[in-house]
């Protein structure tokens, strides 16, 4: 890896704010981002990288290696958590609605890991597709479909729970804020182009990396304040997991790029969206369709243990593998 | 005064659309909610807005019902805590005007 890589991405202030969260959150601090605001920068962040996303899609001729390639990100979602299922039975002894569980996490996608490894590659200069950003958001749903089908596999048809009602895993699963925002303003950034992006472009482009400072100020928060409520509940197999599945996750889509031809950009991008968890949609989805699984451990794992991960040296080793397989 | 039955129900919120059906389906006339801030149960502290996906947040349900809808409301809420993480509460209230419950 080309350590400058490595140097700029934990250098940088998005990866110094998140570890200015994550430690104040650990030491106790009472520092918060409130609830709202918080939820406003997420929303905010998914539109950016949307419409920007869009308006490269909208100069971009979209031919069939693009359906290769939404085909692969589908098979690769819809796979690692049968990967991830196996690695926490054996390796955690987790029970088996638990595994599944967890394994849904790191079969999906952290977009906020999206946007870092955008930034890292930004930064050496490494361009990447716009579409990009749809294939992250494709790969939100496969695995939770992958996820209930290994909890569910020889269980008995389960019992109803009361006040559930037809289609509400589904509405969950394809219509959560993240699929919503990030594909519409994906579609927007393509119909309205350049000429519309430039009328917005002093509120979404500028301003944009001091607003990913203040959301990963908030994020380090959450992922201190998730590892200090939610660390009893994991053993050191479950602990190690949330190190080594990213790694496998990221070293089986490298071969996949290399078999897609894709660019270092495009690579480098698909790399990190395999290695990262979920913790924004899955956890909602997994808490209506397999509530007796425990948030403490899934959402310990993938916000507290992966994401900071991922974060710091996760983004320059996927870059790096990327270099090794297109290079 | 007349006497009725209040219920509280703490709920997690991705539960918490699953207790509204419940609620408005065993035919209750109204019920109020409120957000939890911070709570202990089996081992962990929870707080609220933890993180982006709000599965570790929690509501509160109140509704004051009249007891012949207690028997329905309580098998169903029963079910419902069954599955999801929560706490139902149920005592006897006096009330100043009996056509509203």
């Amino acid at each position: 890896m080309s350590p400058e890589i490595a140097i700029s991405t934990l250098t940088s202030p998005i990866v110094l704010f998140f570890a200015l969260g994550l430690i104040a959150a650990l030491l106790r601090s009472q520092m918060t981002v409130p609830e709202a605001f918080a939820k406003g920068l997420a929303i905010y962040l998914m539109m950016a990288i949307g419409l920007k996303g869009g308006v490269a899609m909208s100069k971009t001729v979209l031919g069939p290696d693009l359906l290769l390639l939404f085909i692969a990100a589908a098979i690769l979602s819809f796979g690692l958590p049968v990967l991830a299922y196996f690695a926490l039975r054996v390796g955690a002894k987790m029970d088996r609605i638990n595994a599944a569980a967890t394994a849904g996490h790191y079969g999906s996608i952290s977009i906020v890991t999206f946007v870092a490894a955008t930034q890292a590659l930004q930064l050496s200069g490494i361009v990447s597709s716009g579409y990009m950003v749809a294939i992250a958001a494709m790969m939100e749903v496969p695995a939770i479909i992958s996820a209930l089908i290994l909890a569910r596999r020889g269980m008995k048809s389960d019992a109803k729970i009361a006040g559930s009602e037809r289609g509400e895993l589904i509405r969950e699963v394809l219509l959560n804020a993240s699929v919503v925002v990030l594909l519409g303003s994906l579609a927007i950034g393509w119909i309205s182009g350049d000429a519309g992006m430039e009328k917005i472009e002093p509120f979404f482009v500028t301003p944009f990396q001091g607003v990913l400072c203040l959301f990963l100020l908030d994020m380090g928060l959450s992922a201190g304040r998730g590892l200090r409520q939610g660390w009893r509940d994991l053993n050191v197999g479950a602990l190690m997991f949330g190190i080594y599945m990213p790694l496998i996750s990221a070293g089986i889509t490298a071969v996949l790029c290399k078999g897609l031809g894709l660019s270092l950009g495009d690579a480098a991008l698909l790399i990190t969206l395999a290695a990262s968890a979920s913790y924004i949609a899955v956890p909602a989805a997994m808490r209506l369709a397999l509530p007796q699984a425990k948030p403490s451990i899934y959402l310990t794992l993938s916000l507290g243990v992966t994401f900071p991960f991922n974060l710091t040296l996760g983004i320059p080793l996927y870059i790096l593998l990327a270099q090794m397989v297109t290079g | 005064m007349f006497s009725k039955i209040r219920l509280e129900l703490i709920i997690e919120k991705p539960a918490f659309k699953r207790a509204c059906r419940i609620f408005e389906g065993c035919g209750v006339t109204g019920y109020t909610a409120l957000p939890c801030m911070a709570g202990y149960g089996n081992g962990n502290r929870w707080e609220r807005g933890t993180d982006l996906s709000a599965s570790r947040d929690m509501v509160m349900i109140i509704s004051i019902i009249d007891d012949t809808l207690l028997p329905k409301l309580e098998t169903e809420l029963k079910n419902l805590i069954g599955a999801h993480i929560g706490v139902l509460c149920v005592s006897d209230v006096s009330v100043f005007r009996d056509g509203k419950f």
